[in-house]
């Protein structure tokens, strides 16, 4: 189902005013991305026409099939950020600008992968919850994320590693030396008081802060 | 720590350098290799500086050189550049790779490095039997013919195989690395290629170092190079790493790894093997949150017994009293006062501040006992690798003070010796830690001879006082190291330390160990103790003694509320601690110190700067300003700390 651009802006709009407590038509508006979508008045007549929203004075409500609408270019939203961040280590300004561009693309197959990639996280990098999706709600997938830090991993599990993400090359280079790359497979010894991870026949004990930075497929 | 015995092969023909990971076994087979002696312990980063021996095969005469053990030959740390530049300069003329059989994987990836460089090299399977036992076998044929090197399988401590290690010294003909990197990477090492410096190493070899931002290299570039060429250098270096989100030196990692893992799926089999040993399961428990713990505590109680009680006061009282004291020294007395009735002469050998009375019998009597069992009981943790185990469980203790966990390695060296421990802050990776690690282990930590008679003394006391001395000491320790984790400049490095196999330990290497270590300690210590006993000896012939007892006596007896003998045992303090220590021991024995007393004259002397030697060594590795400004702050605040506990001591008035 197409939706325009603007309308799917101005959704994602009444969906996060909605969060902060407010349902002014004229606070939405207001809001900067709302203005450079050029949506005003007339795109929310327009939308109430297509049944995506009510307009009663200055009050704004959401239609159920708005409602699912806003719900869904949220997720995509949210789950982008937080893709653009994490995996791809890009920083704020541009995670903002690329996360809008990119949500409208997202199909539900892919935006339910990327969920499951980044482990069905449950907030987006600002912390505000990511509307849960079919693929948050299969409960056995819920618990087990395809890719989680190995600090989330328990004592005696192994994991693959995806991706490390270190902003600092010292430690990324220090890590290669020792044979620890994505592909390579570490098994956790034990969490404390240091990490004890096993690559191989090989023991090495890690600070916390270091662990969290390696991305890793559990296996079973 | 015998460097001096360690007299550079000039005369040789070529020189053969054991390279490999760290604790693989290379300093055991430069001792079957050459009879020389380099120490060898089960944790990584045993050796920090080369060691050098003579081989000869065949009618010919080789140097074999030890070096420290590297993960790579881009260094991360001051013992791995130790390495890389052996291998940078003109002495290598052929490699000997020795690798953990089981870890191939790591080994493989320092092998692809050495052949990049245009080394000869030969590779020694080390520890082929723990492989077998772990179920891994391994294909030497194949592997030999994938990398083109002979490979020859060994296990160093049971000397299996030696005799077959004379292939590397004959390897003369390196083979051409067959390594590839993606395309940007290979248009950077080409252009590189022509503005590296020569060296003995291939030009790729150091282009690709370049590449890696190898900061270490920059003192050899700037002796070698325009500053045009390493600006040019940096912006070739910049240009790739523009075409790419992660660092070079990963993606370069990266793709070695991947040749190594597809060559170990050649290599390698794998079958299950019983991993159930005892020795995995006290490996397991001594790094346990709570467990850990109590096996902690166990060993420094068999420390305790073991080094104070049997060391310090059984083997102590015997040979002072028994042979010394009622058997050597009357009978030396009696034939010094043979030969010279009296006067000076006698006064020197057998007086109160004689060389006999005090300088041999403090040293012989005292401190070697005490030494030769703690040198036994160390050598035993060594080998046994509990003291990496350690490391994870001080770990957050140490970030408080602005280290990780693996400075407690040259910490707990330092019971050892305090100026062999300032060489090894060598493996820490920044400056700062260095600095840290050098100043606590020069105010703290008691090497082998003092804590011996120091825990002889509390002995006698009770455990309450070992407590009180150890809690004091530790207290400061971290107090001073928090401070200056504050004041240092500088950044902490990342906890990342190999945790060896427990294993247990061989009788052959501790007893070589120990023998080796209690000669150094008669060398060193043995001309100190002479040295402060004749200044003694001086001061008190012109009656300089009681002036300075009389100056020193606000101070000993006013604010430490010593005896005023007590100056005597500081002044030879500052030669070396463990000849205060043994001083003090003796007034001790005397009676003429109260329980209170004796633990404040301990930790005051406990903060003392270990001996002359490690000021020395102090300056040759920190450098003199450094050195000086911790000497300043040492002694005076030791001074001050003996002094607090004195009062709050006596305040609290503990029963001891």
């Amino acid at each position: 189902m197409a939706v325009d651009k603007a309308f799917e802006e101005v959704l994602e709009f009444v969906w996060s005013l909605r969060e902060a407590g407010s349902n002014s038509i004229k606070a939405l508006l207001e809001i900067d991305e709302v203005k450079e979508a050029e949506a005003d008045s007339s795109t929310l007549e327009a939308m109430q026409r297509d049944g995506l929203l009510t307009l009663d004075n200055d009050s704004i409500t959401l239609t159920n099939k708005g409602e699912k609408l806003a719900e869904a270019a949220i997720r995509r939203h949210r789950l982008a950020e937080r893709l653009l961040t994490e995996v791809l280590a890009m920083d704020t300004d541009s995670v903002e600008k690329n996360a809008c561009s990119f949500e409208h693309t997202l199909s539900p197959e892919v935006t339910d992968r990327i969920c499951a990639l980044l482990g069905h996280p449950p907030t987006c990098p600002h912390g505000l919850p990511v509307p849960r999706g079919e693929c948050c709600k299969k409960s056995k997938d819920a618990v087990k994320p395809i890719v989680e830090p190995l600090t989330e991993l328990g004592v005696g599990d192994s994991g693959r590693i995806i991706f490390i993400l270190s902003g600092s090359h010292a430690r990324l280079d220090k890590l290669s030396a020792l044979g620890i790359v994505p592909g390579s497979v570490l098994h956790v010894h034990q969490k404390r008081p240091a990490f004890v991870l096993q690559l191989g026949e090989t023991s090495l004990a890690f600070d916390a802060d270091i662990v969290k930075e390696i991305y890793v497929k559990k296996m079973s | 720590m015998h460097k001096h015995e360690d007299a550079p092969i000039k005369h040789a023909s070529s020189n053969l350098v054991l390279v490999g990971n760290p604790n693989v076994g290379k300093s055991v087979i430069f001792g079957a290799l050459t009879g020389r002696y380099a120490t060898v312990s089960n944790y990584p980063g045993t050796t920090v500086e080369v060691a050098r021996g003579a081989f000869t095969a065949r009618g010919r005469s080789f140097g074999v050189i030890d070096s420290p053990g590297v993960n790579s030959l881009v260094p991360m740390s001051e013992d791995e550049r130790v390495t890389r530049d052996i291998l940078l300069g003109h002495e290598a003329d052929a490699v000997l790779q020795v690798m953990d059989a089981k870890n191939l994987r790591r080994g493989l990836l320092v092998t692809i490095q050495l052949v990049e460089m245009g080394l000869p090299v030969t590779l020694a399977l080390n520890m082929y039997d723990e492989a077998g036992e772990r179920g891994i076998t391994i294909d030497d044929d194949v592997l030999s013919r994938l990398t083109g090197l002979r490979v020859i399988p060994t296990i160093a401590t049971q000397r299996w195989n030696m005799d077959k290690l004379d292939h590397a010294f004959f390897n003369d003909t390196p083979v051409s690395s067959e390594m590839r990197y993606p395309q940007a990477i290979e248009d950077g090492i080409k252009a590189l290629e022509t503005i590296a410096p020569r060296a003995r190493i291939t030009a790729r070899a150091l282009a690709i170092m370049l590449l890696s931002g190898d900061t270490t290299l920059d003192g050899f570039l700037k002796r070698s190079l325009s500053e045009d060429g390493i600006r040019k250098i940096e912006a070739t270096r910049r240009e790739v790493q523009a075409r790419f989100t992660e660092p070079l030196g990963y993606i370069i990692n990266r793709a070695r790894l991947k040749v190594v893992d597809a060559m170990i799926g050649k290599v390698v089999t794998r079958s299950e093997a019983g991993h159930g040993r005892i020795a995995s399961f006290i490996g397991r428990y001594s790094t346990h949150p709570v467990w850990g713990i109590p096996i902690l505590l166990a060993v420094l109680f068999i420390m305790y017994e073991f080094v104070g009680v049997l060391g310090a006061g059984k083997s102590v009282d015997f040979l002072q009293r028994m042979v010394f004291e009622a058997y050597l020294n009357p009978w030396v007395t009696r034939v010094v006062e043979y030969a010279f009735p009296s006067g000076v002469i006698r006064d020197l050998i057998v007086g109160e501040y004689g060389l006999v009375t005090m300088a041999l019998t403090y040293a012989i009597a005292i401190i070697l006992p005490v030494v030769g069992f703690f040198f036994i009981f160390f050598g035993f943790l060594e080998d046994s690798g509990y003291l990496p185990r350690l490391a994870v469980m001080v770990d957050r203790v140490f970030k408080s003070m602005g280290l990780n966990g693996k400075a407690v390695l040259p910490m707990v060296l330092g019971l050892g010796c305090d100026t062999m421990a300032t060489m090894t802050t060598r493996i820490l990776e920044t400056k700062k830690e260095r600095v840290i690690v050098t100043l606590l282990l020069a105010l703290g930590v008691p090497c082998s001879a003092q804590l011996g008679v120091i825990l002889g003394m509390l002995a006698a006391i009770s455990w309450k006082a070992t407590v009180i001395w150890a809690g004091a000491v530790l207290f400061i320790m971290f107090i001073v190291g928090y401070a200056s984790s504050k004041i240092v400049p500088g950044a902490a490095s990342d906890f990342m330390l190999e945790i060896p196999p427990i294993r247990l330990p061989q009788f052959r290497n501790i007893v070589l160990k120990t023998v080796v270590r209690v000669q150094w300690y008669l060398k060193e210590a043995v001309p100190l103790f002479i040295l402060g006993t004749l200044f003694l000896f001086v001061l008190d012939k012109t009656h300089a003694l009681g002036a300075v007892e009389y100056v020193a006596s606000p101070f000993v007896v006013g604010f430490l509320n010593l005896p005023i003998e007590a100056t005597q045992a500081f002044i030879v303090g500052f030669l070396r601690r463990d000849y205060g220590a043994a001083g003090l021991f003796a007034l001790q024995q005397k009676g003429m110190l109260d329980p209170i007393q004796v633990v404040v004259s301990l930790v005051t002397i406990t903060l003392f700067i270990p001996c002359i030697a490690n000021l020395f060594m102090i300056i040759k590795e920190r450098g003199l300003k450094t050195a000086i400004i911790m000497t300043a702050f040492i002694f005076p605040f030791a001074a001050l700390m003996g002094g607090i506990l004195n009062l709050i001591l006596r305040l609290l008035n503990p029963s001891l």
